[in-house]
Parts: structure tokens; C-alpha cells; sequence
């Protein structure tokens, strides 16, 4: 039985979490540092939680904080989103211990699955194909740091290091000649040990011209673990995911069926529970390696959701509830659409960029979909992650789903704040993207020398004038006023319902 | 009216004339709408709509699906300090200093490694130089904007 959840998350992703509880009738706990004082996911949820502590670590990684919190709310499931606890088999095995329900796969499972060269082993076992690489166990910095020396002569350039406990890009490093090796290494390890507290980094041979495609699985307690097609997310920038799509343009049903028939059997291996990802590169030759798995909910699975009429959290915590999966055969129908708006400039080396939400207008439509933790007026601050919101789009085809991408995104209002919109705009616009024919390299060769906008002559002169309109005709001054309204408090100003 | 806004070509001048409640610069005009957004009609009679938000002295711009920041120059204000532009990008914490003071660097050198929203930044040589100053050390804090290491130009 699971009657009340508490989101251990923030942002966008605990909201989506708690708008399916509240859909589903369930009562819901927020927990938020300070700093998220006052955020949107607050209000969603039926009560919430201040966390005592001023870093990361002493709040939304506080495993102690959190279970003191949810037996104190009466919560009897904790949903970890992405990130932070998500992938912690000692916080899922504590949170079975005080006797709640985890909402996600065993302990077991996330071990094995989240250490990254663990889980190579594994899918080695169990017949599913790995990429090239070694392991590399050492924890001290010399001998890892020799261990990669000696490893990378066998693997060969250009070449991967990836942190074993890696996730998002960090602690992640490709390197292309051996000069490079060392630095890349020590700050491989310095990223991994900042953000996972282990600094633990394996060899991969970096295998370039790939597409990056994840399958989808779901697995119940009543012996039933399907998969519902992939995804693909090629179009990466060091790593990080920035526009995903299903289904993979260049997917046949055979090899939808082969990797999702692998991916099924990686999820077994592991005796998986709730909602995976089994994340592949997909040469060109046709031939897939497994990635990793991750064994929580991703940033981009709304895609799956509005292709397979899907609802993948509310599986979650049905699953958690010990009820069968609700879903019936895999159907896909249409093609959906997903870009990561970031608050970074995109023309500047991505940076991440801070500032005021002054204007937040999210286009609408049909076929629009925004999954977002932010509303206009609040402040884009350096203390979490630049993801501001995600839009989707779904459409009868690929091609009139990117064409509603760039309606969408033309649409799209944000001042204040730098965004990558235009970026993501343009990269609507590219030959590589509207043939489908991305790979994980597309945005580096597309821009070696980063990115520039390229705006309209006529379009910059009519901003030069928007601005010096609204300077002379004193906009900002009577932005937000409200002043005509303020006055005395009059005792006159009551509520008085009279029913007979 | 006569404004000046900063751009990295140099100041732009915008003269914008107003006549009832239209506002006109060259061939395009432009009206206020009640809901604080711009309607702009250029010449061919196309119609834009514009929003716009001042932060501080930027007048942040969306027209067409562009976004434009445009500082506004104070009357009187001088252009001020560049400082080889060696600041911190974003606020966040140093995690190495690779240089120290009086070593010469070629353009492209790594001179320091930030720490900001959990991923690093590297601050590069734009030129070949002499390092003059370095104001932080590693584990330090520092705000948006400050300036990290000072470069004499070789």
C-alpha cells in the first residue's frame, strides 16, 4: 500500500512527481533546503518539509534528514526523481529498513546497475554486448592514474574515462591523445569525487559516429517486464543531453525488437523493479553496446510518454503499491519531441548563466508539453542545476512534430535570463537533425568554434527600438506597479456570506 | 527621444520620435499595448510583437523568437575597466591555480579552474603574456565579476 508520498527531490522533476500523485489521489510530502523556500514544487505538494542545512550534502543528500521526515509526516514511500538520492542503494536499503516503501528498483539492482563497471560485468554475464574498455578498481589517485596509463595503450585513442559512479556528464572526459591523458584523468577524478565521492574512473574506447538510443523498461512484482521502444539522444554537449526524440528516425522494427528484447534481459538479469533506462550506442553498422542502465525515472521520458500513451510515473507508484503495470502491448503512435531549455549562453561556451525570470512565457498549442520547476519572477540562482524546463512536442510525423518544435520555440518568451533557446532553435534548422541523421558528435562538428546566432539585421534594429521605446515611455517604471491600490487598511474590507 | 546602447561594435545611438500613440524609428512604427507588450509594423506591413523587461540597466528584448540584452548607457557614464576580461564568470569556487606570478603564458593556457553549478570552467589566456597578479587561491570563494588574475599582454 502506498497512501503518502514523500518527493525526495526538487525542481522540475518533484513536480511532475507530485502533480501524479496528486492525480492519483495520493497525499505528498516536499522537502526543500532554504534556498527553495519559495519554489514552485512547494505548492504542490499536500504539506512540505524545510530541511535544516545550508549545502547539498547537509539537505537533499541528507539520508538521516529525509527518513526523520518522512516518519514524522506519516509517509510510508519515498520517490527519488533523478539525481541526488536517486541511485543510492544505501539510501533505498535505508529507506526499506525504517519500513517505507522505495519507489524504484532493490538495492541490489541499483548496485549493480550504478556502479557503471559492475553493471559491465553483469551485462557481460547475461550476453548483452559492452563497449570495448577496462576496469579499474584502484581508489588512490597514483595507482588509478598509472592503471590508466597502462589501460590506455590496449584501449586505444580516442578514448572515454568515465567515472564509476558517473551520471550527467560529470566526471566524464574524452581524450584524444595521449598529452591529454593525465590532466583529463586528474579532473575526471577531482568531478567524480566532488559530486559521488568516488573517484573511481574506467576506460572506454570512444566510439565516435554512434547514436545514443535507451530503451524504456517497466517491470512489476507480477512477473512482467516490458519495454516501450527507445528513445534517442544523440545530440549531446559534453555529454549532457540536449534534444531527444522518439522514436530513433532511422529505427526499424527488428531492431526495435533486438534491443528492446536485450534491454528486457539486462532488466532481468537484475530481477528489476518500476521504470529503467537501458542505455545504448548504436553504430553505424547497425551493431549496439550497452551504456548503463539507470535505474530511476530520466529527464526525457516524456517522450515515451506521449508516443505510448504512457504514463510513467503514475506506473511508478502503482508498481511501488504492489499492483500490476496498467499498460497493455506496445504501441507507438506519432513522434514526440524533447529540448532541455538551460539558463547558459549558448554563444559564449555555454556558460551557465544566473538572473532574474523577468518574463517567463512558455508557448502553448496543441501538441505542447512543459515540464518545468520555475515560473516568471523567480531567480535563476548558481546553487542548483541550469535546467530551467523542458518542452515537448509530440505530432502525427517527424516532420510536423520539429515544425512544431520551432513554433514552439519561436513562442517561447524568457527575459532576465540568458537561455540557450536560440540555440536550440537554430539547431531545429540543421540538415543533420531534420534528416535524422545525428550522432553524438553532431553539435561539435556542427559549431567547432561554438556557437553565434545569426540574427536578422531588420530583427535587431526593431529590438533597438522596442528597448528605446520602453525606456522613453517609462515601462520599466510602471512595470508590476500596484501602488494606486495601496492605502490604509479600511475595516470595511470584509468577507460575509448570508445564505438563508 | 535619443538613447545609447552598449554593443561590442560600440555604442548604438536609437533616436525613436513619437506622434499620438505611435512611436516612429525610420520605416518602422511602433504602439503600446495594453498588456505592456510592443507592436511593431515595418514597412512591408508586417506585424511583430515585442516584449520587454528592464533588469537593472539591460533592457532584455524578445521579438520574432531572438532575445536581445541591451545595457542602456547612462547620460554621462564612461566606459569603464575590461581587465583583460580574467574574471570569474560566474560565481564559484576555485578549485586550482596552474600559474603563479611572473611566469610567462602562451594564449591558451589554462591559468585557473573554477568551480560553478557542480562543473568546471577553465579561465584561458586569450594572449600570450606575463602572469602579474594572481588574487585567489585554491578552495576560495569568489562573486560574478571579480577579477581573478591579472595579465600583462606580451
Amino acid at each position: 500500500m502506498v497512501s503518502k508520498v514523500l518527493v525526495a527531490n526538487r525542481g522540475e522533476i518533484a513536480c511532475r512527481i507530485l502533480r501524479a500523485c496528486n492525480e492519483a489521489g495520493l497525499a505528498s510530502v516536499a522537502i526543500y533546503a532554504e534556498n527553495d523556500a519559495s519554489s514552485m514544487f512547494i505548492e504542490l505538494a499536500s504539506e512540505a518539509v524545510q530541511l535544516n542545512g545550508d549545502t547539498i550534502a547537509s539537505t537533499y543528500l541528507d539520508q538521516q534528514q529525509i527518513l526523520s521526515i518522512a516518519t514524522s509526516t506519516g509517509a510510508d514511500a519515498i520517490h527519488p526523481g533523478f539525481g541526488f538520492l536517486s541511485e543510492r542503494a544505501d539510501f533505498a536499503r535505508a529507506v526499506g529498513q525504517a519500513g517505507l516503501q522505495w519507489i524504484g528498483p532493490s538495492p541490489e539492482a541499483i548496485e549493480q546497475m550504478g556502479d557503471k563497471m559492475t553493471a559491465r560485468i553483469t551485462m557481460r554475464a547475461a550476453g548483452v554486448p559492452v563497449i570495448p574498455g577496462e576496469e579499474i578498481e584502484h581508489e588512490d589517485e597514483a595507482d588509478a592514474l598509472a592503471a590508466i596509463e597502462s589501460a590506455s595503450h590496449r584501449v586505444g585513442y580516442p578514448m572515454l574515462l568515465k567515472a564509476s559512479s558517473g551520471g550527467g556528464g560529470k566526471g566524464m572526459r574524452a581524450v584524444h591523445s595521449p598529452s591529454e591523458l593525465i590532466e583529463a584523468a586528474k579532473g575526471a577524478r577531482r568531478e567524480a569525487i566532488a559530486a559521488f565521492g568516488d573517484g573511481r574512473v574506467y576506460v572506454e574506447r570512444l566510439l565516435t559516429g554512434s547514436k545514443h538510443v535507451e530503451i524504456q523498461v517497466l517491470a512489476d512484482r507480477h512477473g512482467r517486464t516490458i519495454h516501450l521502444g527507445e528513445r534517442e539522444c544523440s545530440v549531446q554537449r559534453r555529454h549532457q543531453k540536449v534534444f531527444e526524440e522518439a522514436p530513433c528516425a532511422t529505427m526499424t522494427p527488428e531492431l526495435r525488437e533486438a534491443m528492446g528484447q536485450a534491454a528486457v534481459s539486462a532488466a532481468e538479469a537484475v530481477d528489476y523493479e518500476g521504470a529503467g533506462t537501458v542505455e545504448f550506442l548504436l553504430a553505424p553498422t547497425g551493431e549496439f553496446f550497452f551504456l548503463e542502465m539507470n535505474t530511476r525515472i530520466q529527464v526525457e521520458h516524456p517522450v515515451t510518454e506521449l508516443i505510448t500513451g504512457v504514463d510513467l510515473v503514475r506506473e511508478q507508484l502503482r508498481i511501488a503499491a504492489g499492483e500490476p503495470m496498467s499498460c497493455g502491448p506496445l504501441m507507438i503512435r506519432g513522434h514526440a519531441i524533447e529540448v532541455r531549455l538551460y539558463a547558459e549562453d549558448a554563444s559564449n561556451n555555454f556558460l551557465p548563466a544566473i538572473g532574474p525570470l523577468a518574463v517567463f512565457r512558455p508557448p502553448e498549442g496543441p501538441g505542447v508539453r512543459l515540464d518545468t520547476g520555475v515560473r516568471e519572477g523567480d531567480d535563476v540562482t548558481p546553487n542548483y542545476d541550469p535546467m530551467l524546463a523542458k518542452l515537448i512536442v509530440w505530432a502525427p510525423s517527424r516532420t510536423e512534430a520539429l515544425e512544431r518544435m520551432r513554433r514552439a520555440l519561436d513562442e517561447f518568451v524568457v527575459l532576465g535570463t540568458t537561455t540557450n533557446l536560440r540555440f536550440l532553435r537554430e539547431l531545429c534548422d540543421e540538415e543533420e537533425v531534420t534528416s535524422g541523421n545525428t550522432d553524438t558528435t553532431t553539435i561539435d562538428r556542427l559549431w567547432p568554434n561554438g556557437w553565434q546566432p545569426s540574427v536578422p539585421r531588420g530583427i535587431e534594429d526593431a529590438a533597438l527600438m522596442v528597448a528605446a521605446v520602453s525606456e522613453s515611455a517609462g515601462l520599466h517604471r510602471q512595470a508590476f506597479s500596484t501602488s494606486s491600490e495601496e492605502g490604509p487598511i479600511s475595516p470595511f474590507a470584509t468577507l460575509n456570506r448570508r445564505f438563508p | 527621444m535619443h538613447h545609447q546602447f552598449r554593443s561590442p561594435e560600440g555604442p548604438i545611438e536609437v533616436t525613436v520620435a513619437k506622434q499620438g500613440q505611435v512611436w516612429y524609428l525610420g520605416d518602422l512604427e511602433a504602439t503600446l499595448m495594453l498588456d505592456g507588450r510592443l507592436r511593431l509594423v515595418n514597412p512591408n506591413g508586417q506585424v511583430m510583437f515585442a516584449h520587454a523587461a528592464k533588469v537593472g540597466d539591460v533592457w532584455w528584448v524578445h521579438c520574432q523568437g531572438h532575445t536581445f540584452n541591451l545595457e542602456r548607457i547612462e547620460a554621462g557614464a564612461t566606459d569603464s575597466d575590461d581587465g583583460g576580461g580574467l574574471t570569474a564568470p560566474m560565481p564559484g569556487k576555485v578549485l586550482e591555480v596552474l600559474v603563479s606570478v611572473g611566469q610567462n603564458v602562451t594564449a591558451g593556457t589554462t591559468l585557473m579552474i573554477l568551480e560553478a553549478m557542480k562543473m568546471e570552467h577553465r579561465i584561458v589566456a586569450a594572449t600570450d603574456g606575463l602572469v602579474r597578479a594572481v588574487n585567489f587561491s585554491a578552495g576560495d570563494q569568489v562573486e560574478q565579476g571579480v577579477a581573478l588574475l591579472a595579465l600583462d599582454e606580451s
